[in-house]
């Protein structure tokens, strides 16, 4: 019996062996090969868009001039009195490795700096989405009554809307500057985020050590602030990752129609991109590419972090 | 029946109220904005400051929000939803012409994405797990991944590059004038929204079978010797079929926003399309008429879903 106990003691005082993070990584590959798919092209993006003066090789608005076949400086054509011509819509090769845009600006590094646009309207517009969304939500699960009830119903509200048809209503009302896009983007976003935070605060109003710290004459704010809200972390991190990737198809949609503010963008590349599809169908390959890989990482990392950290709100 | 039917249209009475609520809100977040946005596209030869007093009384904010908002509910409940500013025309009668493109081409992508999705599902279903089953979850996940304006876009590589053919280019004609003409300029953006809309018809489907089929009754049907055709067809996919039909009513709105991109693409003279024409023009009233109508007619739907539910599923009326 006492030798038992000692066992278990000494059992009890042995710290779990590190592992490795390559250990690490081979288990979620194992269990998660899709997520871990995700991860990775996720990170691959966040090194496009942070590294983009390296990785991009070129100015995405630099245009590039080719020798021109019709070149003689004596004829009476006026196409073939310059020596180089627009460099416009080239295959792919070493020199432009997803090939040029039809004025003649190198597709890859469009791109690459479209991923920095991409993410940096994503993260933007979610930081509007989860602020807002967690004070309603919070505000919501926390008054309850005819406040809650008023609030949530004017959240399904929301939702009955086609979400692109809501964001160009506040477009409408709002003008296409870029902080005004986030902000439109960000506003949809909320009702999602208030609905997902207010169900998770209910849940854990109730748990035991929140009574417990009630008992002890923790206030309303600090038991919010200090017990229940580090509780909504693991739901919020996976709507940030979810919605980055609805964000992002998002703003894609509205850059193809031409209604988000102008720049260096994969829906206007794709846009673009169409019109010489039969010539020249690189353009609007990779970029649409670029949209769908983006689109389908952040769904696939979103999904794995939630069976991970947040198995409650598996279906 | 009609008592629960009468409770669900009760029940969505202040969802309208709060669906013309959020309209509103939204078209008054920076109202000085949106009536220079105004006058600037529609001075009409005026000076612009007496072009900006013409549009505030047109779009009523010279007057507090309060009765803006009153006269504002009031005004949706009669059937007005505002003047367009380009053609002076209730928004309604715009729309008018427009609604036969934006419906025809609704069922003709329920129609593909059914026809794509229930012999998927139901094959993906009783081969779980195969290899077969395995091919056919990837392409309902690209389905879902790959954005629909993508997914036209290289159709149309593929159709040029394949057969050489491409959607006509002649002006729009309607299904009654000319059928052919118009189901050719239908067809890519009916696949391309049909394929995503499948996808989570498939992905639905193919869970609700699974379910179906460990059930009780389907092992009944078994044990009385009935082939595997009959067991599936007769037996489980009455039960299973119930969600989908209620996803596909659901889905509506999600493939009307689609179309807003898709119409525009091919384009198709739909409501979807012309409210990105309209937002490009500063027409206001026109945008803000559309997204509200858009709202209140999916409000509807979802309470058409809601009964044909119930009358589907009994167990529903009692819960």
């Amino acid at each position: 019996m006492v030798a038992t106990q000692a066992a278990v003691a000494e059992h009890e005082w042995t710290l779990p062996r590190r592992v490795a993070w390559w250990v690490t990584a081979r288990r979620l590959l194992a269990r998660k090969p899709l997520g871990a798919f995700g991860l990775v092209v996720i990170a691959l993006l966040v090194v496009a868009a942070v590294g983009a003066p390296f990785v991009g090789r070129y100015d995405p608005r630099e245009t590039f001039q080719r020798a021109n076949p019709l070149y003689d400086p004596n004829s009476f054509n006026p196409q073939a009195l310059t020596a180089t011509e627009l460099d416009r819509l080239a295959d792919p090769s070493a020199a432009h490795w997803f090939g040029t845009d039809s004025s003649g600006q190198d597709t890859w590094s469009w791109i690459v700096w479209g991923a920095r646009r991409s993410l940096g309207i994503g993260v933007g517009a979610l930081a509007i989405s989860v602020t807002l969304g967690t004070l309603a939500g919070v505000i919501s699960a926390y008054f309850g009554g005819w406040v809650d009830m008023l609030l949530q119903r004017l959240m399904d509200a929301f939702q009955a809307f086609p979400a692109l048809l809501l964001l160009i209503l506040i477009a409408t009302y709002l003008g296409t500057s870029i902080q005004m896009f986030i902000l439109s983007l960000g506003l949809v976003g909320i009702s999602q985020v208030s609905r997902i935070v207010r169900g998770t605060v209910l849940s854990v109003r109730e748990m035991p050590y929140v009574e417990a710290a009630r008992v002890l004459g923790a206030s309303d704010l600090r038991t919010m602030v200090h017990h229940i809200l580090p509780n909504t972390a693991a739901p919020i991190i996976v709507i940030f990752t979810i919605g980055l990737g609805t964000v992002i198809l998002a703003e894609a949609g509205l850059s193809f129609l031409g209604l988000a503010p102008p720049g260096v963008s994969w829906g206007q590349a794709l846009n673009e991109g169409r019109n010489f599809i039969r010539t020249s169908p690189w353009q609007a390959v990779f970029s649409g590419l670029a949209i769908t890989m983006a689109v389908l990482a952040f769904n696939l990392a979103g999904d794995a972090l939630r069976d991970i950290m947040d198995p409650r709100l598996r279906k | 029946m009609q008592q629960y039917i009468l409770k669900r249209i009760l029940f969505n009475i202040p969802v309208i109220l709060l669906v013309i609520t959020v309209v509103f809100m939204f078209s008054h977040l920076r109202p000085d904005f949106a009536e220079q946005r105004a006058a600037s596209g529609f001075s009409g030869g005026r000076e612009y400051e007496e072009a900006l007093a013409a549009i505030r009384s047109e779009l009523g904010t010279d007057k507090p929000v309060l009765e803006q908002y009153g006269r504002y509910l009031w005004d949706t409940f009669r059937g007005d939803f505002g003047n367009s500013l380009a053609t002076q025309k209730p928004v309604v009668v715009e729309l008018k012409n427009r609604l036969g493109t934006s419906i025809e081409l609704g069922i003709l992508q329920i129609l593909v994405g059914l026809l794509i999705s229930i012999p998927i599902g139901v094959i993906s279903a009783i081969r779980q797990d195969t290899w077969l089953d395995y091919v056919l979850r990837f392409v309902a996940i690209l389905g879902l991944a790959v954005p629909s304006f993508y997914m036209a876009t290289l159709m149309l590589l593929f159709a040029f590059n394949w057969r050489g053919w491409g959607p006509p280019t002649t002006t729009y004609t309607s299904f009654f004038e000319n059928p052919s003409l118009n189901l050719q300029a239908m067809v890519l953006p009916a696949l391309a929204g049909g394929f995503g809309m499948g996808a989570v018809i498939m992905r639905l489907l193919r869970s609700q079978l699974l379910e179906v089929l460990r059930q009780d009754y389907v092992r009944t049907a078994w044990a009385k010797g009935l082939r595997e055709r009959a067991v599936v067809a007769r037996h489980a996919m009455k039960n299973a079929m119930i969600p989908v039909f209620t996803i596909v009513g659901l889905l509506i709105g999600t493939l009307f926003g689609g179309n807003v991109i898709l119409e525009s693409m091919f384009a198709l003279p739909g409501v979807a399309a012309f409210i990105v024409i309209s937002f490009k023009q500063n027409d206001l009233p026109m945008v803000q008429g559309i997204v509200l109508l858009v709202g209140i007619v999916l409000v509807m739907t979802n309470i058409v879903v809601d009964i044909s539910y119930a009358w589907l599923d009994p167990r529903i009326r009692y819960r």
